[in-house]
């Protein structure tokens, strides 16, 4: 291809910059697996990223002479207190933010500040959200938000909307500027123990492929956003399929404690399904229990037999 | 005269202050950004919600977090008098995942930070993208890792007592054939050689065999003088064992038996990393550690001829992905899937306790101790690998990393010593 060509076509696709604030680079590595990154990065022109090789510096990025159509934001925000060379992020995510069409907050942290704003919940946050609420930055924002949950994001999440962008398609958001193509469902759909669920069987422990992680073992999947069982991680599997609760991780409230156990009230969970009433779940629940069914209460492969 | 320089694209960024003398760098100090304090987030949550936070302390090793943090919770239920004893196949397959998170981690040192840097350094830039490399080998072994594990990042599949996973033989098959095109990527790209072959290396006049990415990189080392470059304490230290790894201390080459009682953290002016000594003496982590504990030969041989400098520094990273692909193997072969998954009953626990988890991460020797009081966590320690390889030093003497570039006489040089430690931020302002 000739020089003008080349640059005449990078100068056609927008400019995607990855900001990390309060982070553990997590959202990065993860959005590394991706198996197209590079198809998807052939639609863009990385102006900077953490790892990726760039066509700017990080001298470029805190002397704000970078180019922005797409802003990613990677980790918690904190108005004063994290600085790059002596650049307050948040001054970064002012002027970038301001200059793109999108901002993708990549992340629970990013989002609704996860993990991070744990250490000093009154100055630490999301960057448009604080926990569920908006932040005094939303309304500057709220045109050209996307929020992206997940501790991490996976990859394919984040693939979907760089795709979207580029492609110039609309993509349908919640009230949280969530895609509901990805948030739309919960982690419980798909999952390979739903039959267990169906019957209300519950895992006998850890370590075992047959029974329901949501009545002992603490699984969230039934009340959590996300599409981790039917965009399977790492192409191959998820956390309930390899015997591990889902842990809310997408969710405002993310992280919550004694995560390994299921909080009940009088046996039963103390909560429920997304948006199935309570007497809705304890009728199935009384007639599935009032059923044993054998097969379910058996192991799926006899190895001592 | 000091020079103050932003080292990017690491694991986050460090800036580094040099101050030159008549031309060659007489000390620098390493400046690392936010401190996150994981170790106080989870004071007050239950013991084993450690197993989902502590992996968040970083994203390129947090399986290691993981494993560091089951293993401190085991140790502390034995002292609590609970027989926590865990089936083979637990055992094989926590040291499978971790082998796994280590290749990752060394790829894409190799393509993203090491090969980049020195074609930058030299001149001779290659024009290949090294970058499409890293992705593939890191997202085929995070891919094995994850039939297991569920995912990666952010896994917490181990549990007190075992694994949550209970993975078929369909299952092995395809970690193992996952793990086969990655040892055929080795051979073909990264070596030139088959794997046998290149496992039979051991000495530096065998060096020579290796081609590919690995022996262009060795060669361009030695080309440009930076095979001596970058010598620092001669003094090595392994907590962990598995995957071939052994514990214990070198000094220059005479190796003896560690404790982790003797380990004193110390807060840093002027950056929130603490620094860490044995025994008041400042000791280096990680491969070249483990290779000169292990007396691994070509490090005998390699130590023989460079000491402790950038080439078998830079080397002992990447020949550890050879030596874990071959255990790799070795643990799926071995693995028996119907053995227990998990010894512990799930709701068993020890209301209070104490506990020391080792684990040898990608850059060395990561250690957790949680303390429990009434079903709460009191007091959450971690230390980290690059708090050993990258504090300032003591009244003693200097950093490990600080030691490295003393005398360079370029920014770039030193910058890229600085490197060959495989730096992470974010893990040293936990």
């Amino acid at each position: 291809m000739k020089k003008g060509v080349e640059k005449r076509k990078r100068a056609d696709k927008p400019k995607l910059l990855w900001l990390q604030s309060i982070t553990c680079n997590g959202n990065t590595h993860s959005f590394l697996n991706h198996p197209d990154l590079f198809s998807i990065l052939s639609r863009f022109e990385l102006v900077h990223h953490p790892i990726l090789d760039t066509t700017y510096t990080i001298e470029d990025l805190i002397a704000y002479r970078i180019p922005c159509d797409v802003l990613i934001v990677e980790g918690a925000y904190i108005q004063t207190g994290m600085a790059k060379g002596g650049v307050e992020v948040s001054s970064l995510i002012a002027h970038y933010g301001t200059s793109a069409k999108y901002i993708i907050t990549a992340g629970t942290c990013a989002t609704f500040g996860g993990i991070f704003k744990q250490k000093d919940p009154d100055r630490i946050s999301g960057l448009a959200f604080d926990g569920e609420e908006t932040t005094e930055r939303y309304e500057d924002f709220r045109d050209k938000l996307v929020s992206l949950l997940g501790c991490p994001i996976h990859p394919k999440w984040l693939g979907y909307v760089l795709m979207m962008i580029a492609d110039g398609r609309e993509m349908p958001l919640d009230a949280m500027h969530r895609p509901q193509e990805l948030y739309g469902i919960t982690v419980h759909t798909g999952c390979s123990r739903n039959e267990y669920f169906e019957w209300k069987v519950d895992a006998k422990g850890f370590g075992v492929k047959e029974g329901c992680l949501f009545y002992e073992l603490g699984c969230q999947g039934p009340y959590t956003h996300g599409s981790c069982n039917r965009i399977l991680w790492n192409d191959i599997s998820s956390k309930t399929v390899a015997g591990t609760p889902c842990f809310g991780c997408t969710e405002p409230d993310f992280p919550k404690t004694t995560l390994f156990e299921s909080e009940t009230r009088m046996g039963i969970p103390a909560r429920m399904p997304l948006g199935v009433p309570r007497r809705a779940y304890l009728t199935a629940t009384g007639v599935a229990k009032s059923f044993k069914i054998k097969r379910l209460e058996e192991r799926v492969i006899d190895y001592d037999r | 005269m000091i020079v103050k320089k932003l080292v990017e694209k690491i694991e986050g960024e460090a800036e580094l202050d040099f101050t030159f003398n008549k031309g060659s760098i007489e000390d620098v100090k390493i400046g690392f950004g936010f401190y996150r304090g994981i170790e106080e987030i989870l004071v007050g949550k239950a013991p084993r919600d450690a197993l989902v936070i502590t992996p968040r302390v970083c994203g390129i090793c947090n399986h290691a977090h993981l494993l560091a943090a089951v293993g401190a919770i085991e140790d502390g239920y034995r002292h609590a008098g609970i027989k926590v004893e865990l089936s083979k196949k637990a055992q094989r397959i926590r040291e499978f995942t971790l082998a796994c998170e280590l290749i990752q981690n060394h790829v894409k040192w190799l393509y993203f930070t090491i090969l980049p840097t020195l074609e930058k350094l030299t001149g001779e830039e290659s024009g290949e993208n090294h970058m499409l490399k890293a992705s593939y080998v890191a997202s085929t072994m995070t891919k094995a890792m994850a039939i297991f594990s569920g995912q990666w990042p952010h896994s917490s599949y181990a549990v007190p007592g075992g694994v949550t996973c209970d993975p078929t033989y369909v299952d092995v098959m395809r970690a193992t054939a996952l793990v086969d095109e990655t040892v055929r990527f080795f051979e073909q790209v990264m070596v030139g050689i088959p794997m046998d072959r290149y496992l039979q290396i051991d000495s530096v006049s065998s060096l020579y065999e290796v081609q590919g990415d690995i022996g262009r990189l060795l060669h361009l080392l030695g080309t440009y003088g930076m095979a001596r470059k970058g010598r620092s304490h001669d003094r090595f230290i392994v907590f962990g064992e598995g995957l071939g790894f052994v514990s214990g201390k070198s000094i220059v080459t005479t190796v003896s038996g560690v404790d982790t009682r003797y380990i004193k953290e110390a807060i840093q002016e002027g950056t929130t990393a603490k620094a860490v000594t044995y025994k008041k003496r400042l000791y280096e982590t990680g491969p070249l550690a483990r290779g000169m504990v292990a007396k691994t030969p070509i490090f005998k041989s390699l130590h023989k001829r460079y000491k402790d400098g950038m080439l078998t520094r830079i080397f002992a990273r990447l020949h550890e992905i050879g030596l874990l692909l071959e255990q790799s193997r070795r643990l799926l072969r071995k693995l028996d899937v119907s053995q227990p998954s998990c010894t512990l009953e799930s709701r068993l626990m020890a209301s209070s306790f104490e506990g020391v988890g080792v684990v040898e991460a990608a850059r060395g020797s990561l250690i957790h101790k949680t303390r429990v009081q009434d079903r709460r966590i009191s007091r959450y320690e971690i230390i980290v690998p690059t708090q050993w390889n990258l504090s300032h030093g003591n009244d003693r003497e200097r950093g490990v990393a600080v030691e490295a570039m003393i005398g360079s006489m370029s920014i770039e040089e030193a910058s890229f010593i600085f490197r060959s430690f495989d730096v992470c931020s974010v893990c040293t302002t936990q």
